[in-house]
């Protein structure tokens, strides 16, 4: 893996519930299939009613406190990798949004300082391995602690699943 | 150094001499994992699914506990498709068919996990689905719910922790006797500390007003905990807690409290003397409001459950303020009784003459109307509601407004079809 992700900066201010501000969760009841392709399509569209068409592959999400706000819904990461976006950048995470986007492939990063590090739009470079964040117009930077080798292991495989599934296919889970 | 209980439990359950915050560890439960329908529909397509499919073995089938918890007899949808699925997967994964709590057994299942002492003191335990999970921390176990890594659970027998901090509330005083109960001490605290109060740890309630509450309050303080921003929340046992575990499970525990000189990331004290009964108005869960700023706003819809009041004691102050009462005809108020066990205790007394005699609706234990799966609400209808969350369609429609509020005041504001103070009721 070489953690290294580029992207245009998406900012989201106040809090955002992983229940309505991120994805409505009775879609998750009320879309028959629920992947991340279908609820991409619903991505922050109670706060900004366009951001899926105008998102591009990669884009980050920066969010202010407690991003994911509430229940441990994973509806709303699908959405987010559903939408494209390539990392989300905080300034804290929902304990229950963190652990589930993690699982599901999505890099979520809470990085103090990060608001008043980006403008709308910036170009931003994030190194996940190596723990490092660029503003690329206005070269601010900023540093994390970077994920522990099984986060990033996870991450690269795309999610926890793929990642046992390829366990599985190497003989290391045990069959029934 | 003193350690908290939360690491105390963790260290355990990892099998290490001691953790401290921010390390990754490696956690296994004796305890059973549950699932409630809801949450085995929310992960069945994610990692259940992909059990059948690569054919492994789910690590201890004996240890799947499967609930009808928050669908109950009158909900749609896709229930009872759900319904059946879980059983057809339980007997391909050999769950024993005593682990499944199917309708006329159910209720909402982080309660009944209290009730039957699933995790004993001291133990971590773990849900599929659930973020309200953290109700059975009074119990000084540690709950997380797996959510979308609930499947990596069954197929490893263990999960990933990242040890969280701890966040100490101290809850000084007498709580008012009248009107005022363990979820207006939530949505206090929570107005002081705010929505990221508790953020990435586990709320640790102690102080006197919370060795006064009995076990129902203490479930229900701590089921709120993520709206603080919280992971989960824990309560350190004493001998009401060990009184509630013994008279319940035969099982021996060995249980865990937090050091005098452990380390908190925060320490908050409050005095709860003068707390009054408070309601949330929609959209926000954490804006906060009097029942006094808010009176006289009309209504039309009331629900009475959920694990935050849904508790034995909750049907006994509703019945309390409905007793020899009537509802106006233009309003519909559910009340929903948490689990069986419940009900089965109500049935000792006359409440669900009262309810009925009142003009209520009283659905088979489940989560129903907390969430929208019974008694929908449409458009343009207000409702006042024990429950946990109001953002727009949470019970229904986008364009139906919750108000959140304690059991006692959602009884008194339906019997005035306008928000009310329930003091004058009691």
């Amino acid at each position: 893996m070489n953690g290294l992700l580029r992207g245009n900066a998406w900012i989201f201010r106040g809090l955002l519930d992983i229940d309505y501000e991120i994805c409505s969760f009775t879609l998750s009841r009320d879309l028959h299939n629920s992947t991340p392709e279908a609820l991409g399509k619903h991505c922050m569209t109670n706060v900004d009613p366009d951001f899926p068409k105008k998102v591009r592959k990669g884009d980050f999400i920066v969010a202010e406190e407690n991003m994911g706000y509430g229940h441990d819904h994973f509806h709303g990461c699908m959405s987010i990798l559903g939408a494209g976006v390539g990392a989300v950048l905080c300034e804290s995470a929902a304990p229950y949004f963190l652990r589930n986007s993690l699982e599901l492939g999505l890099p979520v990063i809470e990085l103090p300082g990060v608001v008043a590090a980006v403008e709308q739009g910036d170009p931003l470079e994030v190194d996940l391995i190596r723990g490092t964040f660029r503003n690329l117009r206005s070269q601010a930077g900023l540093s994390f602690t970077p994920p522990p080798g099984f986060i990033l292991e996870m991450l690269e495989a795309g999610g926890i699943y793929p990642l046992l599934t390829r366990m599985a296919g190497e003989g290391r889970l045990p069959k029934r | 150094m003193g350690k908290t209980i939360t690491e105390k439990i963790l260290a355990r359950a990892a099998g290490k001499t001691e953790v401290i915050p921010g390390d990754y560890v490696t956690v296994r439960s004796r305890c059973p994992v549950i699932f409630g329908h809801h949450s085995f529909d929310m992960v069945r397509d994610r990692g259940l699914s992909l059990i059948t499919k690569l054919g492994v073995k789910i690590f201890d089938p004996a240890k799947v506990i499967i609930v009808d918890g928050h669908g109950g007899s009158s909900s749609g949808g896709n229930i009872a498709e759900v319904r059946w699925l879980a059983q057809k997967w339980a007997r391909d994964m050999g769950v024993p068919p005593e682990n499944l709590f199917n309708l006329g057994r159910g209720g909402i299942e982080n309660m009944m996990s209290a009730e039957h002492i699933w995790p004993l003191p001291g133990e971590a335990f773990f849900q599929g689905c659930n973020g309200h999970l953290s109700t059975v921390g009074a119990l000084g176990a540690f709950p997380c719910a797996l959510a979308h890594g609930a499947g990596a659970y069954l197929m490893k027998g263990s999960t990933w922790i990242r040890v969280p901090k701890s966040v100490k509330i101290v809850l000084k005083g007498r709580m008012p006797e009248k009107g005022v109960y363990a979820r207006d001490i939530f949505e206090f605290v929570l107005s002081r500390i705010g929505p990221t109060g508790g953020m990435g740890g586990v709320l640790e309630w102690t102080g006197e007003a919370v060795n006064r509450m009995s076990m129902d309050e203490r479930f229900s303080l701590c089921s709120s905990a993520i709206f603080t921003g919280a992971w989960t929340a824990i309560m350190n046992p004493d001998d009401r807690t060990i009184d509630y575990v013994k008279s319940r499970t035969r099982e021996r525990f060995d249980l865990l409290k937090s050091d005098p000189d452990a380390r908190y990331v925060a320490v908050h004290e409050f005095d709860v003397s003068n707390v009054e009964p408070l309601v949330v108005p929609p959209p926000k869960r954490h804006i906060i409001k009097t029942v006094t700023e808010l009176k006289g706003i009309k209504l039309n819809r009331g629900f009475i459950g959920s694990d935050s009041g849904g508790w034995f004691e909750h049907m006994q102050v509703a019945a309390k303020i409905l007793k020899g009462r009537k509802i106006p005809c233009d309003v519909i108020l559910n009340i929903t009784p948490g689990t069986v066990e419940i009900l089965s205790r109500m049935l000792e007394t006359d409440m669900l003459k009262t309810f009925v005699e009142a003009g209520c609706v009283v659905p088979d234990p489940n989560e129903g109307q907390e969430v929208g799966m019974n008694t929908l609400l449409a458009a343009g209808e207000v409702c006042i509601a024990s429950a946990q969350t109001n953002y727009p369609g949470r019970m229904g429609s986008h364009q139906a407004d919750i108000y959140l509020a304690n059991p006692a005041t959602v009884a008194a504001s339906c019997l005035e079809g306008r928000i009310a103070d329930p003091r004058s009721y009691l």
